[in-house]
């Protein structure tokens, strides 16, 4: 239904009256502002994908919706509400907040208008944490909610952090941002589980800038929500960089997933991996494009790129386009994509077990996503992702 | 009328459209060693893949029973939890299922429920170390970057854990070096000792006959052009050795 006013002109009001005191007024209306101004670049809807993401707003934003649950259980780092670390943590804040790409894209300038519901979590310097930090968003019923969680790891620091996100019955709209800053020698690994109602739409814009010889692992499950939008971007500015994305996605039903990744290799001897595992059952529509960009400096790079799709019934659909910029000559970069349905004599292999049809499908289906399962930490996550992947499963 | 053995009767079998089994009778009696010999292309695989159901192999005519079980009214899995087992001349990869995995459904398939899980991993220990494997076996993927030899053991692993009544090794031998086919026959050997394999038949599908000098075989077959053309005893397997195949296929000319 046409709306009687400008979308825009709704927001920009809606975003005046917004409570939230993380960001001056003035900053969250520049960042509306590159909200309109951007264009997301993503294809336009076409015969298998029907969302024009250009033109998507929230309809609804009352005040600042939702909330955070944080789990910690090691003193020596601060897992904080991101509202609590703007008073407490300013400086340290500072260091990362807003400091990536994530607010130059649409959907991540969006979240930075309405930030204020958030995490910080900070590493000190060589503090190694093996419990991972839990970070869970949940979302009333209905609400736009615009969750956003900050990361600064110091020199040697070593931490998991987990974010989950939950909830969203009756058509929330969910618009989030990650940033992570780590410095030399710091070790990362972050993982997103969004486990969204099948109403909800999800846009998630994530972007690190790892320091010298630092690593990061960045896991990526996308699970529920009718919309799933994510983003996830690493620039690489220094050297001795080991970069991991991972993701995985299984639009059902009506489920549109649309992912994005990009490893920006700007310096060299620098190595990313990039892995992504993707199925689609009944009506499901994905899209992956994987950007690895190399640029002319960047000599001794290692990048690989790995994505693979598995199509479950005749009407879903996924595209998958791997994109390899290179502009140096003395480094190694692998693309490799498939797309395809169960495999035949898999199945018969299976069946000539004594496993039955049905079963063994799901057996291979399950198994397909394991090398992406395995980059998830702890064994608690990975089992609830393939809980939540066998459940699709028809 | 259930009579034992695994019983096939006239059966014929194309791919594609193509005939390639042109009426095969053969029986296997339970604890029996058969050994099926034939150049490359006689229809030594599709005999292989039309007993065990491949889809791509479809039965045009004759029967196939095992211990009076019509085996060609079953789906694959029913044919293997009949008691039917087929070592695969190339088993499929499937990457993200470890073979402790993979070997648990399986067993639990064919043998529901007759093994605790510690009963069962002892169980895997013992086979594998008769098969030379090491423990690390068990947490890899299906298959996956496997080598040759890995993939053979692997398969008779299987055997020895699923303890079919009837089994059908197709080229199990062929790539293995002198060490693992002599870990491979003393598998097969163990289980043929065993209270649970002791009854089991064995189809031998082979080539050479390198895997008959450790296996000794109770019957020889030759296949030539998608038929059974001789059947005698382990001599056969000799003059084969000695002769190639030429010899028969100028005597199975000179009768036609």
């Amino acid at each position: 239904m046409p709306s009687a006013i400008a979308p825009g002109e709704d927001l920009r009001e809606r975003l005046a009256a917004f409570d939230g005191d993380l960001l001056a007024p003035d900053v969250r209306s520049r960042a509306l502002d590159r909200f309109f101004a951007t264009r997301t670049g993503r294809e336009r809807p076409g015969r298998y994908w029907k969302t024009d993401l250009e033109s998507i707003v929230p309809e609804t934003v009352a005040g600042v919706a939702g909330s955070v649950r944080i789990e910690n259980a090691n003193a020596r780092l601060v897992a904080c509400d991101l509202a609590a670390a703007a008073r407490l943590h300013a400086p340290l804040l500072a260091r990362a907040f807003g400091t990536t790409a994530a607010g130059t894209t649409k959907f991540g300038a969006l979240a930075a208008a309405f930030a204020q519901l958030g995490a910080f979590v900070y590493v000190p310097a060589d503090v190694a944490s093996d419990e991972p930090v839990v970070i869970t968003y949940d979302v009333p019923a209905g609400a736009s909610v615009f969750p956003y969680t900050v990361v600064l790891a110091e020199r040697g620091a070593r931490a998991t952090v987990i974010e989950r996100c939950t909830g969203g019955d009756g058509a929330a709209f969910v618009c989030g941002a990650t940033e992570i800053v780590t410095e030399e020698h710091a070790e990362l690994v972050y993982a997103s589980c969004q486990e969204l109602s099948t109403g909800a739409r999800v846009f998630a814009t994530r972007a690190a800038r790892p320091g010298n010889n630092a690593k990061i692992s960045w896991a990526c499950a996308e699970l529920g929500s009718a919309l799933a939008v994510t983003d996830i971007s690493v620039a690489i500015e220094r050297p001795g960089v080991e970069v991991r994305i991972t993701a995985l996605f299984f639009p059902q039903g009506s489920q549109h997933v649309d992912v994005v990744s990009t490893v920006d290799h700007l310096v060299g001897d620098s190595n990313s991996e990039t892995l992504v595992k993707s199925a689609a059952v009944d009506r499901g529509q994905a899209r992956f494009l994987g950007n690895i960009r190399i640029a002319r400096n960047a000599q001794g790079t290692n990048a690989n790129l790995r994505d693979d799709a598995l199509l479950l019934s005749t009407k879903a659909h996924i595209d998958s386009v791997p994109a390899l910029e290179i502009a140096a000559n003395d480094v190694k970069a692998y693309h490799g994509a498939t797309v395809g349905a169960l495999d035949g004599e898999q199945i018969f292999y299976m069946e000539s077990r004594g496993i039955e049809r049905n079963a063994a499908e799901r057996m291979i289906a399950l198994g397909f996503f394991e090398p992406a399962i395995a980059h998830f930490p702890t064994n608690a996550l990975r089992d609830e992702i393939r809980s939540a992947l066998q459940a699709k499963l028809p | 009328m259930s009579e034992p053995g695994l019983r096939i009767a006239d059966l014929h079998c194309s791919v594609a459209g193509k005939e390639i089994l042109k009426g095969i009778d053969l029986i296997v009696e339970p604890g029996k060693v058969h050994a099926l010999m034939g150049p490359n292309g006689s229809g030594k695989s599709t005999l292989a893949f039309s007993l065990t159901g491949h889809p791509q192999y479809a039965v045009t005519r004759g029967s196939v029973h095992l211990d009076g079980v019509d085996v060609l009214a079953l789906p694959p899995d029913k044919r293997a939890r009949a008691g039917l087992f087929l070592s695969f001349q190339y088993p499929a990869a499937i990457p993200g299922i470890k073979v402790a995995n993979f070997l648990h459904a399986a067993r639990q398939a064919v043998r529901p429920g007759d093994l605790a899980p510690a009963k069962f991993r002892a169980l895997l220990m013992e086979k594998m170390e008769v098969l030379g494997m090491d423990p690390s076996f068990m947490g890899r993927y299906l298959n996956d970057g496997f080598s040759g030899g890995e993939k053979k053991r692997l398969e008779m692993l299987q055997l020895a854990v699923l303890a079919p009544k009837y089994a059908v090794l197709d080229e199990t031998d062929s790539g293995l070096d002198v060490d693992a086919l002599k870990d491979v026959c003393d598998s097969v050997k163990t289980l043929r000792a065993s209270d649970e394999g002791r009854a089991a038949g064995f189809l031998i599908i082979t080539h050479y006959p390198r895997i008959l000098q450790y296996i000794t075989p109770d019957v020889v077959h030759v296949m030539i052009d998608g038929r059974i053309v001789k059947t005698g005893g382990h001599d056969l397997a000799n003059r084969i050795e000695n002769e190639g195949y030429d010899t028969i296929r100028e005597e199975i000319g000179a009768i036609a």
